[in-house]
């Protein structure tokens, strides 16, 4: 097979990832979704319109504009089937660039060819079935323990898992840029001392420490001060 | 029927195990269609096959990793949601997070157990579920028109990535800062709201030890990761649970 042939039969195979990807995702979002419905149906609890809108707008600050990073930076180091896996299996940053990137090191592929693509996809699909085979025999392991984890005595672990992972995340992030960090902290850690509306209301306060930190990042990088994070 | 019985009812499992067997079915169809197109434009066979096997064999430390996050996860919302949102689109520090949101939009005071109940855990799921499928919503609907600016142009996609290409690495770098800026900003903002709840009632002490005893493990973590590389795939995991332990072993000798 010639160059042209070969970019001939690609291009043919994109088009069927394509539609093959945007049914897959299609059809797996409307099932996770139907998931919180189907549950509201079985209990008699369905949910709560008004919870949903503001929690999705809370949430949404935060996360599209990070989806939408992520998606102009990841996919095209994935390709078509990479990223469509990828989008959809999820633990981007924690597993499957990594593992995309490792596998193009080793096969030594290069960006933007067929070759790559192929790699990427090979990649991205092992991980993702890898990953849900152990999560699935976790799981089913884990079942004996549920009524060792739902113990009263257990009640505070699980009433703290928010703050035990910013502890762990927070102290990641603070050590990858103290610059940025240092003064929002000051700030918003005074607001939540002297103003205990701002303390109890932690998802609205997200929003201005998150612009401050930004505002601050930005203003770093354009002095040249802030180095690689 | 108590809460943490209905969020682990046999139908959630069911369901959830559906999704994921759709979910690994489609996977297992790309990872062959790749493999035969990999041939057919004439990849090396054993190439191919050092990559599938070189991507799982990376895959299974930071997949138990992510189980361990399915275990902090699942006593507040339960195995089978835990299961599907750390097995399809999710990631643990995004899950708890967007759940803790919603759980203050829906009126409730924090995302804790003795809070909760199965309204709000149908409206939570829900937020989880939408709040991210943003990168997914743009794959369904940009990815094409997207990729084809570098893969229609292939020598410039190859000098991009041979030459000094400084305008492109400064673009990346800036979305890089202001995504680790904004995760700074939330971190910060849930920490101060601890010191914060602790300086106007010491009694609320719990939710700073244990975010204290995170960032401290997380810190030795940190120092190990540099010498055990391995560690890197449980250390946000790992921290999590040994301050989840502290804030147990606090509440019963305080």
């Amino acid at each position: 097979m010639n160059e042209m042939e070969k970019q001939v039969y690609f291009d043919k195979y994109n088009r069927q990832l394509h539609i093959l990807g945007k049914v897959l995702l299609a059809v797996s979002f409307i099932a996770m979704i139907g998931f919180s419905f189907v549950a509201g149906i079985i209990f008699n609890a369905m949910p709560d319109l008004g919870g949903f809108l503001s929690g999705l707008l809370n949430v949404g600050i935060i996360y599209y504009p990070v989806a939408i990073v992520e998606f102009l930076v990841y996919a095209p180091m994935l390709g078509v089937g990479g990223s469509y896996l990828a989008f959809l299996t999820g633990n981007l940053t924690n597993l499957k660039i990594p593992c995309a990137m490792s596998a193009r090191e080793l096969s030594g592929v290069k960006p933007g060819t067929p070759e790559n693509e192929v790699i990427s996809t090979l990649s991205i699909a092992s991980s993702a079935i890898v990953t849900t085979i152990i999560l699935a025999a976790g799981v089913l392991l884990m079942t004996p323990l549920q009524p060792v984890l739902s113990a009263p005595v257990m009640q505070p672990a699980f009433n703290n898992v928010v703050p035990a992972l910013f502890g762990a995340f927070g102290l990641k992030y603070y050590l990858k840029s103290p610059k940025i960090a240092v003064v929002p902290f000051i700030i918003m850690t005074l607001l939540c001392i002297f103003v205990p509306a701002v303390q109890s209301n932690t998802s609205i306060a997200i929003i201005p420490a998150g612009l401050m930190c930004i505002g601050i990042g930005a203003f770093l990088d354009k002095k040249g001060k802030l180095g690689d994070l | 029927m108590d809460y943490l019985s209905q969020v682990n009812a046999p139908t959630l499992y069911l369901m959830v195990g559906a999704i994921l067997t759709f979910v690994t079915v489609m996977c297992v169809f790309f990872l062959v269609r790749s493999y035969k197109v990999g041939i057919a434009i004439g990849m090396d066979k054993a190439v191919l096959k050092k990559t599938i096997r070189n991507s799982a064999i990376f895959t299974i430390l930071p997949s138990v990793g992510i189980l361990v996050g399915v275990l902090a996860l699942s006593g507040v919302l339960g195995a089978p949601l835990s299961w599907m949102r750390l097995s399809v689109v999710g990631a643990l520090q995004y899950e708890l997070n967007v759940a803790d949101i919603a759980a203050k939009a829906l009126g409730l005071k924090e995302l804790a157990l003795e809070y909760l109940t199965i309204e709000a855990y149908t409206t939570i799921s829900l937020v989880m579920t939408v709040g991210i499928l943003g990168g997914g919503l743009l794959c369904i609907f940009m990815l094409g028109r997207y990729l084809k600016r570098f893969s229609n142009k292939p020598k410039k996609a190859e000098s991009a990535e041979s030459a000094p290409d400084a305008p492109k690495k400064k673009k990346s770098n800036l979305g890089n800062i202001a995504m680790v800026a904004m995760f700074i900003g939330l971190c910060t903002a849930y920490i101060s709201s601890y010191i914060g709840g602790f300086a106007n009632d010491t009694s609320n002490y719990l939710p700073l030890l244990t975010a204290g005893v995170a960032a401290a493990v997380m810190a030795v973590f940190t120092l190990l990761s540099k010498k055990l590389k391995w560690l890197e795939n449980f250390d946000v995991a790992l921290s999590m649970l040994i301050a989840m332990a502290s804030a147990v072993l606090a509440a019963y000798i305080f």
